[in-house]
């Protein structure tokens, strides 16, 4: 038998424990590889995708990412599997091995572990990299295909990259196993734990740390953001350390003196065990927990980041084309006829339309009484070359198109007008003074407030600000103008509006140019440029998330297969003193269920207080999306959990049975 | 009345190769209520296989066991695990306390898997804890006491949930001679005040003077057995006498008391 394959047959041996480590190598190898031979792909390095440059930089960030999540990843697995392995370390000692011929063995495993984790990742990368590109290329809109590449540039990198990251760190590894006595190598896992300490101090700044991120992240707005940010992350986390390793040992406690509920049954060895094991798996479930954390918040961010702006997009265009026309029969800006035509030749129909005839005033400018800062329009300095143009309209008319719209209805005071005045901090302006000219003369009318909707699309000059007039005022004003003079805004919504992109372009053609400032046509398009960019984000960030959700559940997996000798030596005891098989299972899967699901549970809680300072700086409310995001996390939680207690249980039972 | 009634116990292990190997060939065993009985051979003699029978781990493969009017043989996987709980308690060589309980909680654990109240709990442990001398040790955990003091621990949790009948093998194998002596005053106390009935398979003839009737089996097969009379140190002689009679290996008897 030569060294190596002492080496080999060790991993082989330990394969158990080595497959859930290997295979988030193998996983963080293959989109390593994935993104690499992207940005290396010919046609990229060449720019004939010109799209690419959408993604590039998300990717090469990911790609530090990666580098730097592996080098933790590994680094952790590595000295954990070495800690686990004290004993048979002992073993070779005693048997006269030497340090440097231990260290030697710890990196040739590590070694075969490397290079078979490259190999895998890479041939996988290469055999998916079709399909990523597939869905890359379906992502950026592009029309032809990306062809299949190996770049060897990305091949190196990979593979060069991981292996630098493997070799450093069984370096490390290997240079702090240092001295330790024979005698205590043999007795490792026999040392004596179990001992229920915490210390008083920890506990309180650990609950405080919690309380007062907590606090802080329900305080936290868009203005505060910036100071807030980093002291909430900071005590949160290390709210988080203290709770797993100091309050859980509280809550623990008080469970044991509650006799009621520890001396049920099973219950006792459960937590029993949970006790014996706490120290070792504090650390685990901090870093799963955060890793939790921040994958459902960034997952979060991005879904409730797109559904918002859909949101926002049919709040500030009403109408999915809209134009305003002057005159009353004129059709200069499109003919409503050649709309139409587009409209059904593209498959698409309307949901309801709208003509509403509206008073220009122009050159406005509105000051309130209260508030002498604010000044909207551009009316009070005529020398100012860019003015803009507001349109009055009638207080049925509005009521009629808030109707079709789902919006609140409005009851307009007489002689007084009502500002539609959408803001982001939804501030709401009192009563002043609107002035301006209507038919050419020069008016000024009171305004009695205004409210945070708009029924029009305001992206169109003659109309980039609408106010609500009562009827009667309204009808006697717009008598007064010739009907060359009249306003009209002609609004339509579609159906399926979100996949009406391609007929906008065609629609857009038909415009004069000096018309185009007086059309709306954009939401489908700006829609499906949100969407783009928010699949793309998705479809980047997503590979990463399931990167850290993989090595987070594999972290568990590993931890708990460790232990599995002390748990089939103390069930086998267990069943000789008459536990039957279902107590059995019931104490092994309610064990593995809580180590899985608490740094879960931790994490959700995390990303709702994220997600609740989310909507509070986007002033919005978006629970149902944020739960959407975690039930799908804790679905795959729940997956991977009935994965690791089956084949838990099995390899136990298979060990007891022995 | 007796709690054991074993007739013409057998048990054959046979390999693929049809090589067949009798461990156990027609054993008669009979145990009264309060009695304490050894089983006493040399090293192969089937002493642990009989016992993993009465224990219930292992299935016979001929003759018939009747532990307190059961036939447990012939019980469901499941059925048999609650039997073993109920009916039996164990006193093993290794202790088989569980690391992560305390001493108590190892005691009482028994009486918990039975979804007893945890009063009658605390009130079953004050006596016994109080008669085996381990109620200052109730909070320690199993490796920060000593070999005798778990043993006795392992002795409690045997006889707290007032078993038909209690199993020791070799429950002094690990100890020093003080401890041993310890215990095996402990398990006799329990025998005598608890009405205890115990049986023990032992090699070491000090533990088996303890006994009031030790039976002797060689082979696989019942080879003779002596009754101790009011005098512990006669017996012991007694049980020297018939072990030489009996011949075998004995080596394996712990160093400490060779």
């Amino acid at each position: 038998m030569t060294f190596r394959s002492l080496a080999l047959s060790n991993v082989r041996g330990n394969w158990r424990s080595y497959s859930a480590f290997f295979l988030s190598s193998v996983f963080s190898v293959l989109i390593f590889y994935l993104y690499a031979s992207f940005l290396n792909h010919p046609d990229v390095v060449n720019g004939h995708i010109l799209s690419a440059a959408k993604v590039r930089d998300g990717m090469q960030f990911c790609l530090y990412i990666i580098m730097v999540f592996s080098f933790l990843f590994i680094l952790y697995s590595n000295s954990a599997f070495l800690k686990t392995r004290k004993q048979e370390f002992g073993l070779f000692s005693l048997f006269g091995m030497t340090k440097s011929q231990l260290r030697k063995l710890v990196i040739y495993e590590n070694i075969v572990i490397a290079i078979m984790a490259i190999a895998v990742g890479i041939g996988l990368g290469i055999l998916f990299s079709k399909l990523f590109f597939m869905a890359l290329a379906a992502l950026l809109g592009m029309s032809d295909s990306i062809a299949f590449a190996v770049p060897l540039k990305a091949v190196w990198l990979t593979a060069g990259g991981f292996f630098a990251l493997f070799l450093l760190i069984s370096f490390w590894t290997v240079l702090r196993m240092g001295r330790t006595e024979i005698i205590d190598l043999l007795k490792a896992s026999r040392q004596p734990k179990g001992k229920l300490i915490f210390s008083r101090w920890l506990v309180i700044i650990g609950a405080l740390s919690l309380a007062m991120g907590y606090g802080m992240a329900l305080m936290m707005d868009s203005y505060n953001f910036v100071i807030l940010a980093l002291p909430i992350l900071i005590t949160v986390v290390v709210g988080t350390y203290f709770l797993f390793t100091q309050l859980s040992i509280v809550i623990l406690k008080f469970i044991q003196k509650r006799h009621g509920l520890y001396y049920k049954r099973t219950n006792m060895l459960i937590f029993a065990q949970l006790g014996y094991k706490i120290r070792d798996n504090a650390r685990i479930l901090f870093v799963v927990s955060i890793l939790s954390a921040v994958i459902m918040t960034a997952l979060g961010t991005v879904y409730i980041m797109h559904v918002q702006g859909k949101q926002d997009l049919v709040k500030s265009s009403p109408f999915s084309f809209a134009y305003v026309e002057k005159g009353l029969y004129t059709h200069n800006v499109i003919n409503p006829d050649d709309l139409q035509r587009i409209v059904k030749e593209g498959g698409f129909s309307y949901d309801y339309e709208a003509k509403i005839v509206g008073i220009g005033l122009e050159k406005y400018s509105i000051t309130f009484d209260g508030d002498t800062s604010t000044q909207l329009g551009n009316g009070h300095d005529e020398t100012n070359e860019y003015q803009r143009n507001a349109m009055i309209i009638s207080a049925s008319d509005y009521n009629k198109l808030a109707k079709e719209q789902g919006k609140p209805q409005l009851a307009v005071e007489s002689g007084k007008l009502t500002l539609l005045y959408r803001n982001f901090d939804k501030t709401q302006f009192g009563s002043g003074k609107a002035a301006g000219y209507v038919n050419g003369e020069k008016i000024e009318l009171p305004v009695s407030g205004s409210i945070d909707t708009s029924v029009t699309n305001n992206w169109i000059d003659a109309n980039s600000l609408t106010l609500v007039m009562d009827d009667l005022t309204y009808i006697n004003t717009l008598s007064g103008i010739s009907e060359d003079e009249q306003l009209v805004f002609y609004g339509y919504e579609l159906k399926n509006w979100e996949k009406a992109a391609p007929i906008v372009e065609k629609l857009v053609k038909l415009v004069p140019d000096d018309m185009k400032y007086e059309v709306d046509f954009t939401r489908p398009q700006r829609y499906s440029e949100l969407n783009e960019t928010v699949s793309l984000t998705l479809f980047i960030g997503l590979f990463i998330s399931l990167l850290f959700f993989i090595a987070a559940g594999s972290m568990i997996y590993f931890k708990l297969f460790t232990e599995i000798q002390e748990d089939q030596a103390q069930f086998k005891g267990l069943s000789r003193i008459g536990m039957t098989k279902k107590e059995v299972r019931r104490v092994v899967v309610s064990q593995i269920a809580i180590i899985f699901f608490i740094p879960c549970i931790v994490g959700i809680s995390h990303a709702l207080f994220a997600m609740r300072s989310l909507d509070n700086m986007m002033n919005t409310s978006n629970w149902i999306y944020s739960f959407v995001v975690i039930g799908i996390y804790v679905g795959m939680q729940t997956i991977y959990f009935l994965l690791a207690s089956n084949s838990y249980m099995k390899s136990m039972l298979r060990g007891s049975a022995a | 009345m007796s709690v054991l009634r074993a007739q013409g116990l057998g048990k054959i292990y046979s390999t693929k190769g049809n090589v067949v190997y009798k461990a156990l060939e027609n054993i008669d065993l009979e145990v009264e209520a309060g009695e304490f009985v050894g089983v006493m051979g040399p090293s192969g003699s089937g002493k642990t296989t009989l016992l993993n029978l009465l224990a219930t781990i292992d299935r016979p493969t001929s003759g018939a066991i009747e532990i307190n009017g059961v036939n447990p043989t012939k019980l469901s996987d499941n059925k048999l695990a609650l039997f073993r709980r109920r009916e039996l308690g164990f006193v093993f060589q290794d202790f088989n306390l569980l690391d992560t309980l305390s001493i108590k909680e190892n005691i009482i654990l028994p009486l918990v898997m039975e979804g007893m109240a945890p009063k009658l709990i605390e009130q079953r442990l004050g006596p016994i804890a109080e008669m085996l001398q381990i109620a200052a040790i109730l909070d320690k955990r199993t490796y920060e006491v000593s070999g005798g003091q778990k043993q006795r621990a392992a002795i409690a949790r045997a006889i707290i949930h007032k078993p038909s009948l209690v199993l020791a093998d070799e429950l002094t194998g690990n100890l020093d001679s003080k401890a041993a002596k310890d215990v095996m005053d402990a398990l006799k106390e329990m025998n005598e005040k608890f009405k205890a009935t115990v049986l023990m398979v032992t090699h070491d003839p000090f533990s088996a003077s303890y006994c009031q009737r030790i039976v002797f089996i060689k082979d696989g097969k019942f080879f003779s057995e002596i009754r101790r009379g009011s005098n512990r140190q006669a017996f012991f002689q007694q049980i020297l006498d018939a072990l030489s009679v009996l011949g075998g290996n004995f080596d394996d008897v712990p160093f400490a008391r060779a």
